[in-house]
């Protein structure tokens, strides 16, 4: 039986999380054939250390996401795998203390080296350097940013680099929040503060709304929520049409008020999503479900179809 | 000699601002980095800006295990 042999047998039985991941593969299946749609892609959570890397790399590079939303984390542990860095398999019962004296981080039951990040610290303050020296004092989108780290990794696995050859923007609205912060501040103390590389958070608000508002029709893949999933949904917001097709996944609760539970029946009501949207929320470990959603699209589509490239980061 | 044998404890990886680099050889320095020198270290090597803020950590015991061993790391 075939992945998307057994998403049949899922909607046939139409209950459940069995119910719900096989709508959830005809809404991104739809998404995909609708040429006329711009699909965004939100990562929040531990997407890349998960191992989820170069399937997203693979949905770039087969144009089935245009534009991809994310936390700065997820980009650094692309990084830190790009230049050489590894995400190791450990166990949710390690001894913390044993693991913090020998420089290990963990990551629920993965481990990267402390070693690794410091390699990355390295390498990615001569980058900054390199860009800040190319900007001669013009501030960057995060997207920029994104665009000018992804030219200089060779990594054909790494999301960034994939972004950067298919011309897919890579917004990171809370950069600063990141291994990508603390590597700023190394680079402008060590250049005495003067002439430091500058990113403009609200560069980004102008550049994804216009992707919003010059597309007909926007649709919205979101791993987790938080940050990520309010940027693509308040740019479909500003455009005053809200978002037509939405699709998530999540573990998290509505009756919090936090916007990662918060149901797609609320975000109608703020305007983000269109009321005859297509629409699911899928509750489940996205390390399992986005997997099988793309592996089912994928097998629909067959090898014959191509969806034509967006390229929406083409003026750089 | 109680003394000197403090003063030869006084190693890179005993202070607050030095992370793994080639786990236990080497340490990479802050400090160092941001003045502009070169940050990367051995692990034993005496740093002249130590200070009593001792991180907890494994680098040092195992570099010194490794230098008396002989081992070759790479």
């Amino acid at each position: 039986m075939t992945v998307d042999q057994l998403i049949h047998q899922f909607s046939n039985s139409g209950s459940f999380g069995a119910g719900r991941l096989s709508t959830a593969c005809n809404v991104y299946e739809k998404m995909v054939r609708d040429q006329e749609c711009t699909i965004f892609l939100a990562l929040a959570g531990a997407v890349v250390p998960a191992g989820m890397r170069t399937l997203i790399a693979d949905l770039i590079r087969r144009n089935l996401i245009d534009v991809v939303v994310s936390t700065g984390a997820n980009m650094v542990h692309d990084a830190i795998e790009a230049l050489g860095g590894h995400h190791y398999r450990g166990h949710w019962l390690m001894d913390d203390m044993v693991l913090y004296k020998h420089h290990i981080y963990r990551i629920y039951d993965v481990l990267v080296p402390e070693e690794d990040f410091v390699k990355l610290d390295c390498k990615l303050v001569d980058i900054y350097d390199d860009i800040a020296a190319k900007s001669k004092g013009e501030s960057l989108s995060s997207s920029m940013f994104a665009w000018e780290l992804g030219k200089r990794l060779g990594d054909s696995g790494s999301i960034l680099r994939a972004a950067y050859e298919s011309h897919t923007p890579i917004f990171l609205p809370a950069l600063r929040d990141s291994e990508f912060g603390y590597i700023h501040y190394l680079h402008a103390r060590r250049r005495g503060f003067k002439d430091a590389l500058v990113v403009d958070a609200f560069k980004d608000v102008r550049e994804i709304i216009e992707i919003c508002r010059n597309s007909e029709r926007n649709g919205m893949i979101v791993v987790g929520g938080g940050v990520p999933r309010n940027t693509v949904q308040s740019a479909a917001l500003a455009t005053k049409s809200g978002l037509d097709y939405s699709l998530i996944i999540t573990m998290d609760r509505p009756e919090t008020g936090g916007l990662s539970g918060s149901t797609l029946e609320e975000t109608i009501s703020w305007g983000k999503l269109k009321a005859k949207a297509d629409r699911v929320m899928v509750i489940g470990d996205a390390m399992i479900i986005l997997p099988i959603i793309a592996a089912s699209v994928i097998e629909r589509l067959g090898d014959s179809f191509k969806r034509a490239p967006k390229r929406l980061a083409r003026n750089r | 000699m109680k003394k000197e044998n403090k003063s030869k404890e006084r190693f890179c990886g005993n202070c607050d601002s030095h992370s793994a680099y080639y786990y236990p050889r080497q340490v990479f320095c802050m400090r160092r980095f941001t003045a502009n020198k070169e940050p990367v270290v051995d692990t034993l090597w005496h740093c002249e800006d130590w200070n009593l803020g001792a991180q907890e950590c494994c680098c040092v015991s195992e570099a010194k295990k490794q230098a008396e061993t002989g081992e070759n790391p790479s």
